[in-house]
């Protein structure tokens, strides 16, 4: 570092002119974006943008990809998911995918799996009693399946999965889908939590405002593109934003100058 | 010195190859979507995907001036009309101005712009700032009141007043700090010395000089004749903004903003990117500007690339701006006069094509103005000499209106042209 450099940006995430494929379809063109440590990040934009692509090339599980991805300057390329995970790379995933015949304590125990490998026991044990407290609400049903739980509990759940492995960058896949507005404002709130332990986020959403509320900066993603970027508070009131979201008058409004 | 922003002023180099690429392709992203660049990329076989690195924007096409005139006056934007807050219009190098678009974001980032190369130059809330620029450079003029709003200086705004009058203000307002250009500053000093006034007398203590870059000794001279500090500022007509470029209390190049910007040097004949530190033509990409962006676009400026670290702590690059031009044109108190634009205006007041002409910058009593010579045929001739001078009078009020400089036409007969 020179001197007089300002030394305060520190970035876990870097990705450089990411493309991801399905076949010969390419769903993200060319992307590049930053999550500096400690910061929420909001990835917005509509249906079919890319958003949850990208999150999955992150965590590996989706393979055909090019470009760079690195962590904290350590290349993810090649690397299979259980190692992106040990990394210090947890995903919370559209949908929760929990295991829902397995009981709440047991979902969160699978998300410390590669953990236990480690015999991290004793520390397993007092992140459990850290989730719990995060989420009171799972302290009472620990015992019940996880298919049993409501929406906002079995999202609760899933983020709590993805804490037990102790994660340096939380990813999350629409967290606040088909939960009342109540349950995301809470959900919501935790990650803000979150991040005031120190926590790295980066959040796809489709409900680009009450990301945006939250997040320190975001993208804005149309047609695997980012076509702006910048403060969240600043997004939130760009019309831009509003048309990108919705994606299909976004696209009519230029085609119409044409 | 203070620095505005100490953050995107000072990124290290990695951060800020990161920042770029993510603002240069979101920026090619929005360009693309207008059909001006998305005609044009075509026509060049490229699209904004083809950008894999920064280096690899050498593989999209450059804009020209006469691109700006040909989408008159909306054709360039990005944004729609109910997104645009501020309307501006510069002279172009063509028959048709340049009219370029603010949105609410844009205007914010221009106060910056401006805020970051003022406090450079060490101007704070403590300082009176004064703006003295000619019509042509009136969109600046609004910049700069701005950018030194957000500073905290008290701003005395552009005004048309008569340069004693300039004077006047300067000294009974107690100006500290005097935003002009080169030769305005030294019509200044002219008409400071016929005043017998004595620069002590004055609370001036920096010039901040825009336009072109002043030739040899001239920042020297106005410094010692008005015992200021003179600081360069770099901006550029056709894209309403000021203090792309800023000096720095090292004054040794001007940093450019390449958190916004995203600069190239390259051989003005060939197109080619120059070596590191050769002199060359200054390309500019617009990384954050939403209404009006501009994608490789030839400034026609001539500036090296300096290499090093600046001990001030920026790590913004600098370049040494260069006063010459790359292209047809010449740059008179700050504001570019095109060839092709006093011929589009010459050929339209005269009804017909001017046989012969020329144009030079004259300094008479330490004011600089725009002479066009105008070579006399059959056609323009006439032996009333009234007419002649109806005709002499009406050009130069066209010129001057248009250009925003004072133009003074001198009718000669062809033959003297050599």
């Amino acid at each position: 570092m020179e001197p007089g450099v300002f030394q305060e940006v520190r970035t876990m995430l870097r990705i450089r002119n990411l493309k991801c494929f399905y076949g010969r379809i390419r769903a993200v063109s060319g992307v590049s974006l930053s999550v500096r440590r400690g910061e929420i990040i909001a990835l917005i934009g509509a249906n079919g943008a890319g958003k949850s692509t990208l999150l999955s090339a992150i965590c590996g599980l989706h393979p055909q990809w090019n470009g760079e991805i690195l962590i904290e300057k350590q290349s993810l390329s090649g690397l299979k998911p259980p190692d992106i995970v040990k990394m210090g790379i947890s995903l919370v995933p559209e949908g929760r995918m929990l295991f829902p015949p397995l009981s709440v304590i047991d979902n969160l125990k699978l998300g410390a799996y590669v953990r236990y490998r480690k015999k991290e026991h004793r520390e397993i044990e007092g992140d459990l009693g850290t989730v719990l407290e995060l989420f009171p609400v799972l302290k009472e049903r620990m015992k019940q399946p996880a298919g049993m739980l409501s929406g906002g509990e079995q999202q609760m759940l899933a983020i709590g999965r993805a804490l037990m492995a102790r994660p340096r960058l939380l990813l999350l896949d629409e967290p606040s889908m088909g939960l009342a507005p109540f349950l995301v404002r809470l959900i919501l709130d935790v990650l803000v939590q979150l991040k005031g332990q120190g926590m790295t986020v980066l959040l796809v959403e489709q409900n680009a405002r009450a990301a945006l509320q939250i997040a320190d900066r975001g993208y804005v993603l149309e047609n695997g593109k980012v076509i702006l970027d910048g403060n969240a508070s600043e997004l939130l009131t760009d019309h831009d934003v509003k048309r990108a979201y919705l994606g299909k008058d976004y696209r009519e409004f230029y085609e119409g100058r044409a | 010195m203070p620095i505005w922003n100490r953050r995107d002023e000072c990124y290290d180099a990695d951060e800020r190859l990161q920042q770029q690429m993510e603002r240069l392709q979101s920026a090619l992203n929005r360009a693309y979507n207008v059909p001006f660049y998305r005609n044009h990329f075509a026509r060049h076989g490229v699209e904004p995907s083809v950008v894999e690195s920064i280096e690899g924007l050498s593989r999209i096409p450059f804009i020209e001036p006469c691109h700006f005139s040909e989408n008159y006056p909306y054709g360039l934007f990005a944004v729609p009309l109910r997104d645009i807050v501020r309307i501006h219009t510069a002279r172009g190098n063509g028959p048709l101005p340049v009219v370029s678009g603010y949105t609410k974001k844009d205007l914010l980032i221009w106060r910056e712009l401006v805020a970051r190369a003022l406090t450079a130059a060490g101007v704070s809330s403590t300082d009176i700032l004064q703006v003295e620029l000619d019509p042509g450079l009136a969109n600046w003029g609004r910049d700069y009141k701005d950018g030194a709003e957000s500073v905290g200086a008290g701003v005395i705004p552009m005004t048309t007043l008569p340069p004693e009058k300039q004077l006047m203000i300067l000294k009974d307002y107690k100006t500290s700090v005097l935003v002009t250009s080169a030769s305005g500053a030294e019509q200044l000093v002219y008409h400071l010395f016929r005043a017998n006034l004595n620069p002590n007398e004055l609370a001036l203590k920096t010039l901040i000089l825009v336009g072109d870059a002043p030739g040899d000794n001239v920042r020297g001279n106005l410094e010692e004749q008005l015992h200021v500090r003179a600081w360069l500022h770099h901006g550029l007509n056709e894209v309403p903004g000021p203090a792309l470029g800023f000096e720095c209390e090292e004054r040794n190049g001007l940093h450019v903003s390449e958190d916004h910007f995203l600069i190239e040097v390259v051989n003005p004949d060939t197109g080619e990117l120059v070596k590191a530190g050769e002199e060359g033509e200054l390309v500019l990409t617009t990384l954050t500007t939403r209404a009006y962006p501009l994608i490789r676009f030839r400034t026609g400026d001539r500036v090296r690339l300096l290499q090093g670290a600046c001990p001030c702590g920026r790590t913004l690059r600098r370049v040494e701006w260069l006063p010459h031009r790359s292209d047809d044109m010449m740059v008179i108190r700050g504001v570019k006069v095109y060839h092709k634009q006093i011929f589009h205006i010459l050929t339209r007041e005269l009804g017909f094509e001017p046989p012969l002409y020329r144009f030079m910058a004259v300094k008479q009593q330490m004011m600089e103005y725009l002479e066009v010579s105008l070579g006399v045929n059959e056609s323009i001739f006439s032996d009333e000499i009234k007419e002649m001078q109806k005709l002499s009078q009406k050009l130069s009020d066209e010129l001057s209106l248009e250009i925003g400089l004072p133009v003074a036409i001198r009718l000669k007969e062809q033959g003297s042209f050599t």
